[in-house]
């Protein structure tokens, strides 16, 4: 109770939400009494683990999902609308966590879609120049002329987070905006949104990430469960407390705890030495793929795997990270180059021939690669190895009984939360959907593992628990490529680290010899000769 | 016991009145009702039963080919129909397949001879309705010929349907009737005219525009009239006549065209119909279900080896000629049905087109009418393909 | 005022939550209740007695022995152009193309009266012959959608018309009967499947049709090819990265679609029909393409939801003779407007469900002729 505003701040106040409470048909508690201000001119920073009801709050802040109880107001009135459209029109925007892109419209064509007469004649002109302006004052760049679903997953979100601001909003909603964008346009961003709260707008940030919340944040809210744990100002917070709030409960190991306030992150310093004179599992000898666009994404990339290791490309998204992984796994055929698994050809394959010499692949989009929502858990767990004879028998019939076995086991083995085998993958949580993912290619039992982003959108304990599984995973002898945004991910996992940039290694070395501003300059293109 | 009596009494009185009014199914082809013609006619003989005896009547629309046998037996088996009429020989089989189960139910079928199936249908339930189409059809052609003969034509035309017993009997009568009127011109006039015939199956009673194509292309030949035997692709027909009035800028005198089935001589040019009264079939089979004689009718035609029950002829007026009191009654029929008819000029310029023609044709086809009618003269007639090729043979008008 | 409104679309929206959370089963017969109050109010406004035809509908069509044999009947070839659609809805398409895939498998079944063979062999070449020409004439599309690009929404319905006139002139040219100028030779004895029940429309061919849509769902669910076809029309991206083969599930689907079409129209022409042969325009194969797509959509795109979504729609039909012979008879128009607002209301849901893909699907289509027509003007 101490931690609500104090009755001079009441005046000033945009939106209310009073003792609001949200009860889904199937009788989830998303919400639970929740009651807070949101002030102009503050950014307030929405934590909370996945599940713990922060999309759920700001549906219902918005005003597009209307609270089981209680009230949302502005000074002006209840705040309820049947659109985001009508939001928008009120001063409302909200940046969703998956986007609401027509694919075959290009950026520009999707932003004039959102406004009010989409199919006016000068609509897209206009458009077109509020954007360039836009990405000029926010550092915010996409192409605008390429139909989006050619896009990288973080220029489709730059786009949304585009579509918004080209609204002239009073509050700014972002949902996990920094998880698909590289730390420069994460700095970009939090420069462009400092301006706007200099302006007198209200500006929501829903995150995972205590240091972003601790760099832009003027007020936390912390919420676990559905409920308020946390009402903080940011200047009287420590990134442990805000953990504490977070999680709930005192972390098992001390040492847990300091880490993660440290860098969120689980770090096996110790290594075993590689022996380099064994034959590589991955070996890849100028590979040179195109985009979707038709430009050289990975330009003449060479770089051996060896058991044992893991090797981290690090680098800003859509610098042909996305299109090496693709090259490799059968899903893009490259023009040029030679890569080998354990001595075999690779190039040119398809990805289940590529599976059958032990490559195991965590797509960096879940839910448009990695699962199909829809089908059940068992239907999921088997995608990519569903021809094997340990689930097919005679006649192409599938052994659903060993199927579902195999699911009850991997659940057991990965801690994957779900009410059984039946279950669509719809139903689960962002985390549990990325640990069965993760699961079904680690009982590939694969000689190498592609992992691109696996802890993308997760929260704290599950992106502790996949990375803690890479690691084991190079313990016993598997060789790794981890491919993130996150950089400090890659430095912490790595045994060597190569910074790609348009298509290109800038370095490859071990993390030891990386120091952060390195990392930042070789990301932004700086030649290696330039920094030594 | 004494309530059971009375519950029984005011069951009996109660059904007594159920089965008082009469029941009558006028089951239909895909064609359906407002075809102005064979359809129509055979309901409005059903109306007229109804206007006479009080009889009751449904009709029962098919969606398609596969709803002919499930509504026949699902009217049969319904119980509550005293006949049931399945109107057109496309009810042929579903009639074959049903009957035999309902020996009970009184049947009738127009078009569809007495004979075995799978083409004809056999059973004392079941009361045939055919026509001698070949009478009146002799009278058509042998009017046609002599138009042609007066106006310096060579030819008569006819379009017809989808060939068959049915049509076979129109084009047997078609064929007598020209040969017989070139025979009496020669003998009128000293010199055979030697008209001949221009015939086209299309293959369609629906197919209006190839009814207009092909009667276009008969004209083109030499025809002085079209014989329409297909329907509504009469109306195709008709088109092609006056559009060759048109172009040629003419208001009266040849090209004709001749209808059938219905009177329709309120067309314009139109010299004369074919007419073919199933409103009478339909109504001669409700009438010996009313007067209780179907089971003996069909009987007493099974054991005289009879078409049918009921067969229209030029002595009981089920087929004929189109006259003037015919003229009248089909006048109001279409101005009924909605076409813009001038009522007085209409039947002035029936007249006039038809007063037009010498006396002594008139008095030809008179003749030809009277000889039919008294059984001197024998209208050849023809059922089968092998009928058919002998009737070609004998009548060749002008075919190699 | 403002307060009833807002009572107003509570109560909306807590008839939407119910609605939404419902069991599938249960929503389809609150789908058809609607529809069924829907055509009663039109009925009644046209004045005809809606509860007497209504009686004489369900319970003709599904209480005594006729009744459920001719609603089977109608049923039988319904199911198979149903899971025509469905597999390929499944496979992620739209298969228009069931209407032409049935009239060559018909066309391909007359056929096999010109030979005579032994009953039973005779059958299966027959049954053969119709799966076999109703997939190749699906392979058309599948071939122009996998190597060209082609919208198979287009090409079915091309297709479709191509296979309406090729028809008219096989049955005029080769298969005409010499009897009887209005059809086609008949399919012999020997080939026919006898009654069931007689006295019916009902043939042994419905063990055929159920036998067929219990092997689509094994195949959709139980088999490893089945599974493909299901992951690469929910998520082909996905099914790519699974090691799935889009384009060989697509063309299994659509040939799998066209199988079962071809099968429809085997099983009217050998077993319900009372000439066994075919009409000039295929009056008995005409719509039972498209009616299958509705059959689809109320069964849910699910073989044995299909099997009872055909049992109705077939009911709807053969109670719907009986409304003509009613004692407040309805004319068979009128029959006819009722079941499609029936049909529509239960198709309702799953449409719903199916919405997103087919939103999916127009914006391709529209952006395809955007470019086709914007490359026009540019020239």
């Amino acid at each position: 109770m101490s931690k609500r505003p104090r009755s001079d701040e009441i005046a000033k106040y945009y939106l209310r939400a009073e003792r609001i409470t949200k009860i889904y048909g199937d009788g989830t508690v998303a919400v639970r009494d929740v009651s807070l201000d949101i002030h102009q001119g503050e950014v307030i920073g929405l934590l909370g683990e996945n599940g713990a009801g922060k999309t759920t709050l700001t549906k219902m802040l918005s005003g597009l999902l209307p609270p089981t109880s209680g009230r949302v107001s502005s000074p002006l009135g209840a705040i309820r609308f049947s659109s985001p459209r009508e939001a928008l029109a009120f001063g409302i925007g909200m940046v969703h966590q998956h986007f609401a892109l027509v694919g075959t419209f290009t950026a520009a064509e999707n932003v004039a879609l959102s406004h009010e007469r989409p199919f006016a004649r000068t609509q897209l002109a206009n458009t077109r120049a509020r954007l360039e302006e836009l990405m000029a004052e926010s550092g915010l760049h996409v192409p605008l002329d390429v139909p989006v679903e050619k896009l990288a997953v973080g220029e489709q979100q730059r786009v949304e987070i585009l579509k918004v601001l080209t609204r002239e909003v009073d509050c700014l909603i972002l949902d996990e905006p920094t998880s698909v964008l590289t730390p420069l346009e994460v700095d970009e961003l939090f420069v462009f949104l400092g301006k706007l709260r200099d302006e007198g707008k209200s500006i929501i940030l829903i995150t995972h990430k205590l240091k972003e919340v601790k760099s832009i944040t003027d007020r936390i809210i912390v919420l676990r469960h559905g409920e308020l744990v946390g009402d903080v100002r940011t200047s009287e917070s420590t990134t442990e407390t805000l953990a504490q709030l977070m999680v709930g409960e005192v972390l098992e190991h001390e040492a847990d705890a300091v880490e993660l306030s440290d860098r969120d992150l689980p770090i096996r310093r110790v290594r075993k030495p590689v022996d380099r004179a064994t034959q590589s599992v991955l070996h890849v000898q100028s590979l040179t793929s195109k985009g979707n666009t038709g430009e050289t994404a990975v330009d003449d990339v060479s770089f051996d795997i060896h058991g044992g290791e893991i090797f981290g490309i690090a680098g800003v998204e859509g610098n042909g990270q996305s299109e090496l992984v693709e090259s490799l796994t059968g899903l893009r055929v490259p023009i040029a180059g030679q890569a080998t698994i354990n001595g075999t050809n690779i190039l040119g394959k398809d990805p289940r021939e590529i599976y059958k010499l032990g490559v195991a692949h965590i797509p960096e989009d879940r839910w448009e690669l990695g699962l199909i929502l829809p089908f059940t858990l068992a239907e999921n767990a088997i995608l990519g190895v569903h021809q094997w004879k340990q689930f097919k028998g005679p006649l192409s019939f599938l052994r659903w009984g060993r199927i579902n076995k195999h699911v009850r086991e991997l659940m057991d083995r990965f801690e994957i939360r779900a009410t059984g085998p039946s279950a669509p993958a719809k139903s689960l949580s962002g985390g549990n959907q990325q640990k069965l993912i993760v699961g079904r290619e680690l009982a590939k039992d694969p000689a190498i593992i592609v992992a691109s982003q696996p802890t993308r959108g997760l929260d704290i304990g599950a992106a502790k628990y996949i990375r803690d599984l890479l690691v084991e995973m190079r313990d016993i002898g598997r060789a790794i490529l981890l491919v993130s945004a996150d950089l400090d991910e890659v430095l912490a996992l790595s045994d060597r680290v190569a910074i790609m940039y348009e298509g290109q290694f800038m370095t490859v070395c071990p993390p030891e010899e990386l120091t952060r501003e390195r990392v930042g300059l070789l990301m932004g293109g700086v030649r290696e000769e330039a920094v030594a | 016991m004494k309530r059971l009596l009375v519950l029984g009494l005011v069951l009996v009185i109660g059904l007594s009145f159920a089965v008082s009014a009469k029941k009558v199914a006028i089951i239909l082809d895909v064609g359906g009702r407002g075809d102005q013609s064979f359809n129509d006619m055979a309901f409005s003989g059903a109306e007229r039963a109804k206007a006479e005896f009080g009889w009751e009547v449904v009709d029962i629309a098919s969606n398609s080919e596969n709803d002919y046998v499930p509504n026949v037996r699902n009217a049969a088996r319904d119980g509550s129909f005293d006949l049931i009429v399945a109107t057109g020989f496309l009810l042929t089989g579903a009639l074959n397949e049903v009957a035999p189960d309902f020996p009970d139910q009184a049947f009738a079928i127009v078009d569809v001879a007495a004979g075995p199936p799978p083409w004809n249908t056999q059973g004392a339930n079941i009361m045939n309705l055919v026509f001698n189409e070949n009478e009146m059809s002799a009278l058509v052609g042998a009017l046609g010929a002599m138009t042609a003969a007066q106006y310096g034509y060579t030819h008569f035309g006819a379009v017809l349907g989808i060939p068959g017993s049915v049509l076979y009997h129109f084009e047997a009568g078609l064929r007598f009737g020209i040969a017989w009127a070139n025979t009496k011109w020669g003998e009128l006039f000293g010199t055979d005219p030697g008209i001949n015939l221009l015939y086209n199956y299309i293959f369609s009673f629906d197919d209006e525009e190839l009814g207009e194509s092909t009667t276009t292309a008969q004209l083109a030949a030499g025809a002085v009239g079209v014989y329409n035997v297909a329907g509504p692709v009469g109306f195709g027909d008709h088109r092609a006549i006056v559009n060759a009035h048109t172009q040629a800028g003419t208001l009266v005198g040849p090209p004709y065209y001749f209808g059938v089935d219905a009177d329709n001589d309120y067309f314009s040019h139109t010299l004369a119909s074919g007419m073919k009264r199933v409103d009478v079939a339909v109504y001669e089979a409700i009438k010996a279900v009313e007067e209780g004689t179907f089971g003996a009718q069909v009987a007493a035609n099974a054991a005289a080896g009879l078409a049918g029950g009921y067969v229209g002829t030029l002595e009981n007026s089920g087929v004929k000629l189109s006259k003037a009191a015919d003229l009248l009654e089909f006048i109001e029929f279409g101005i009924a049905a909605g076409a813009e008819i001038d009522y007085y000029q209409t039947i002035a310029n029936w007249a006039t087109e038809r007063a037009a023609l010498s006396d002594a044709i008139w008095d030809a086809i008179a003749e030809l009418e009277a000889g039919i009618l008294d059984g001197s003269i024998q209208v050849v007639t023809a059922n089968t393909d092998d009928d058919m090729a002998a009737v070609r043979a004998e009548y060749t008008l002008g075919a190699p | 005022m403002t307060e009833d409104k807002k009572q107003a679309s509570r109560l909306l929206r807590g008839i939407h939550r119910t609605l939404t959370g419902l069991h599938p089963a249960l929503e389809s017969v609150l789908a058809a209740i609607v529809g069924l109050l829907f055509g009663a109010l039109i009925m009644w406004v046209w004045g005809y007695d809606p509860i007497v035809a209504y009686k004489t509908m369900l319970l003709g069509a599904f209480t005594d022995k006729w009744g459920l044999a001719d609603s089977g009947a109608i049923a039988a070839p319904l199911v198979l152009t149903a899971l025509t659609f469905s597999i390929c809805l499944r496979a992620g398409m739209f298969n228009i193309g069931a209407e032409g895939q049935v009239i060559m498998g018909g066309l391909a079944a007359i056929s096999v009266g010109f030979f005579v063979l032994p009953s039973g062999l005779h059958h299966v070449v027959a049954l053969v012959f119709a799966m076999v020409a109703g997939g190749i004439w699906a392979i058309g599309p599948a071939i122009l959608k996998l190597t060209r690009g082609v919208n198979e929404v287009i090409s079915t319905i091309m297709f479709n018309w191509i296979a309406h006139f090729l028809s008219i002139f096989l049955i005029g040219a080769v298969l005409l009967n010499p009897f009887s100028a209005d059809q086609t030779i008949a399919i012999p004895p020997s080939a026919i499947f006898s009654k069931l029940i007689r006295g019916t429309d009902l043939t042994y061919a419905i063990f055929i049709v159920i036998g067929f849509a219990l092997i689509v769902y094994f195949v959709l669910w139980h088999t490893a090819v089945g599974y493909e076809v299901r992951a690469s029309g929910l998520n082909p991206s996905a099914a790519r990265y699974g090691g799935i083969k889009n384009k060989r599930t697509m063309f299994l689907a659509f040939v799998l679609g066209g199988i079962s079409a071809g099968l429809a129209a085997a099983v009217i022409l050998m077993g319900s029909s009372a000439t066994h042969a075919m009409y000039r325009l295929h009056g008995q194969l005409r719509n039972i393409g498209f009616d299958g797509m509705a059959v689809a959509m109320v069964g849910r795109n699910h073989p044995i939801g299909i099997l009872f979504s055909a049992m109705f729609f077939g009911g709807l039909n053969a109670g719907g003779r009986l409304m003509q012979l009613s004692s407040s008879p309805v004319p068979v128009q009128m029959v006819r407007l009722v079941m499609g607002i029936i049909v529509f209301t239960m198709s309702v849901p799953e449409l719903a469900r199916v919405f997103p893909a087919v939103k999916r699907h127009s914006v391709g289509l529209v952006k395809e002729m955007k470019r086709l027509t914007s490359s026009k003007g540019r020239r």
